[in-house]
């Protein structure tokens, strides 16, 4: 071979293995039963984002689980095993989803009284009578010094005009009750965008971080997150934002959010938690997994993961045997706290311009 | 001495006037449609590796340069893709890609004999695009956006298929420096909207932003049209964050090009005079 075909193959092959060696790697399993579970693992181990704070060895963890697994189990089996791993990050924002079953974490919630029956509320307090719209139903009660609102679902957007029409409507009542028990939380956006209407200024609504790299400690710096009050109308009365353990996720955030505010008092129970805002994978299957990956931090950089409790002199339970007469001591522990207040100037109304 | 001086000056103006007046170049363009198959694989929304189908339309300008026609060549490109995948191996999950993507750059042209034209030189893109995965929930896309300065090189040969007039072109481009947009490991793009811009832009180099682009294509020329038929494969390996976003497509190209001259009104030299300098043929 003479010396110009020796350069032509030297530069061919270094070529070609610039090219192979070009692609960045990316792990991959087989698509068989092992494969499945150790790809779920695996996406957890490097994303999920409580391990440390929820004290889970996610290693001895996997290695339990992991021994249940065989080769001879059928999908349906596999699943159950998958399920209960997850379920060991006691975490409501983690499912694993399969064309036949989703799997949920139900403890955040089931182990403790509902303490809300909207059916009640509607029969009893609102006559069937209400406004409603954009996930919000509103009455005035008690003699029109109270203002009720249920607001059901995070997921829907916030209108600005509905809610803005909605405060107006109640500007003669002494106080306002926000109902956000069995919210199961949707858009953070909405959550801010509702607080939006609470605030007179540039409000410190908490912290976010995220993962920056796959180790367990990996954590960016978090991020101040401000929320700006809304060019509407800004109720400054007394709110009474009444939770429950099924006050989840970004129910749970605005909880946070409005906990800190000077005329909100949280009452009820407890709320559910979930303050990790969650992302989604999958794994060879095709099952999709979603995880909480980024932390959410309240205004004092504490982690409401685990719910927020009630204000100081707040905590009430729904008594069981008051409602057989019609009666959720919850709300009622509201509408009374409101009536009483003594002066609530109507000035603390504002009605920014549009 | 006057008269020598006289002599070189006449000469001069007589040499840059006859050069101005006499070449003409003209401008190649190229519009086409190319179809193929995209495998893609976006960690950030799934680790799966996806395949499926590649549609883009495509634009070429290229023009000799009016400083040294001879030997510089502009291209200008343009191409908008989209493709659909779905995951491996289930395929119960389809992700959506969108790309649009903007190119300049100029190249020496060195000739040879035999019809062979050899170009080396740089260019620049500008490239957006977006990856879709409606299976997650809540970080169901992914953005990207890159400007690199790249290296490009290629080769036409010009010969005849019978009577017909074909010209065989390959092209590759591989970037050497730019910058583009990754989030963070797990950043969810609902902490960018809240203002975080911390770490978004990474600096490219062939080690994290690798792309190798290349372009086949035989442009036959019938009477007045030209018509492209091609084959493109285009190779992207990009890490930072430790993301990784891998996209390649094979696609078969068809197109239609032609060569135009712009003629200005005041123009005083005969067209039959003038010197035609086209960029590739």
């Amino acid at each position: 071979m003479n010396t110009l075909n020796k350069k032509i193959c030297a530069i061919t092959v270094g070529a070609i293995a610039f090219l192979c060696g070009a692609c960045h790697s990316i792990e991959s399993w087989e698509n068989d039963t092992l494969g499945n579970f150790d790809a779920l693992w695996t996406i957890l181990d490097e994303h999920y984002c409580f391990f440390e704070e929820k004290d889970i060895d996610w290693e001895e963890t996997g290695r339990r689980y992991r021994a249940k697994v065989n080769k001879g189990m059928d999908e349906k089996e596999l699943f159950e095993v998958c399920a209960a791993m997850l379920d060991e990050l006691k975490d409501g924002h983690t499912n694993l989803i399969s064309w036949f079953n989703v799997s949920y974490y139900r403890k955040w919630w089931s182990d403790y009284p509902q303490n809300f029956d909207w059916r009640l509320i509607q029969e009893h307090y609102l006559n069937f009578d209400y406004t409603s719209g954009n996930g919000m139903s509103y009455k005035t009660l008690a003699d029109g010094q109270v203002g009720y609102v249920y607001f059901s679902s995070f997921a829907y957007g916030i209108s600005h005009s509905f809610v803005n029409e909605m405060l107006l409507s109640m500007k003669d009542c002494k106080g306002l009750i926000l109902d956000i028990r069995d919210n199961g939380g949707g858009n953070l956006t909405s959550a801010d965008d509702l607080l939006s209407h609470f605030i007179n200024e540039k409000y410190l609504g908490g912290y976010i971080s995220h993962k920056t790299g796959p180790g367990h400690s990996d954590f960016s710096e978090p991020y101040p997150y401000y929320v700006e009050p809304v060019y509407g109308v800004r109720w400054l009365k007394p709110v009474i934002v009444l939770t429950n353990r099924s006050t989840f996720s970004a129910a749970n955030n605005f909880t946070a959010m409005a906990k800190g505010l000077e005329h909100v008092r949280i009452a009820g129970a407890h709320t559910g938690g979930g303050s990790g805002a969650p992302m989604s994978s999958e794994i060879p299957c095709g099952w999709s997994v979603r995880f909480s990956a980024s932390p959410i931090y309240d205004a004092d950089m504490k982690l409401t993961e685990t719910g927020i409790a009630p204000s100081d002199g707040f905590a009430v339970e729904m008594d069981k045997e008051a409602t057989l007469s019609g009666h959720d001591t919850i709300l009622d522990f509201a509408i009374k706290t409101i009536s009483n207040i003594q002066e609530s100037k109507p000035e603390k109304i504002i009605r920014a311009a549009e | 001495m006057r008269l020598k001086f006289n002599v070189f000056l006449l000469s001069c103006l007589l040499f840059i006037s006859a050069k101005a007046q006499t070449v003409e170049r003209p401008v190649l363009s190229a519009y086409a449609i190319e179809l193929g198959s995209a495998h893609v694989a976006e960690t950030y929304l799934s680790p799966l590796h996806y395949s499926g189908t590649t549609l883009a339309l495509s634009y070429e300008r290229m023009q000799a340069m009016r400083f040294d026609p001879e030997r510089w060549v502009m291209r200008l490109d343009g191409r908008l893709q989209g493709s659909l995948t779905h995951n491996n191996p289930t395929r119960n999950a389809s992700m959506w890609n969108i790309d649009l993507r903007l190119g300049w750059g100029m190249m020496r042209r060195f000739r040879f004999d035999g019809g062979w034209n050899v170009f080396a030189g740089g260019s620049t893109t500008a490239e957006a695009g977006v990856f879709y995965l409606p299976k997650n929930s809540n970080n169901p896309a992914a953005a990207k956006a890159s400007w690199t300065v790249n290296a490009s090189a290629g080769a036409a040969f010009n010969t005849r298929i019978g009577r017909m007039p074909v010209c065989f072109r390959y092209l590759a481009e591989i970037p050497l420096a730019g910058i583009f947009f990754s989030p963070q490991y797990g950043e969810l793009y609902y902490e960018i909207y809240l203002g975080n811009r911390k770490g978004l832009v990474h600096g490219a180099w062939p080690g994290n932003y690798f792309r190798f682009n290349n372009l086949l294509t035989a442009d036959l020329r019938l009477g007045r049209t030209i018509v492209r038929l091609g084959y493109r494969c285009n190779i992207k390996s990009v890490q930072a964050s430790d993301i990784v976003t891998r996209h390649i497509e094979h696609t078969a190209v068809i197109g239609i090009a032609s060569e135009w001259l712009s003629l200005s009104a005041d123009r005083k030299a005969p067209l039959e005079k003038a010197k035609i300098i086209s960029a590739l043929y």
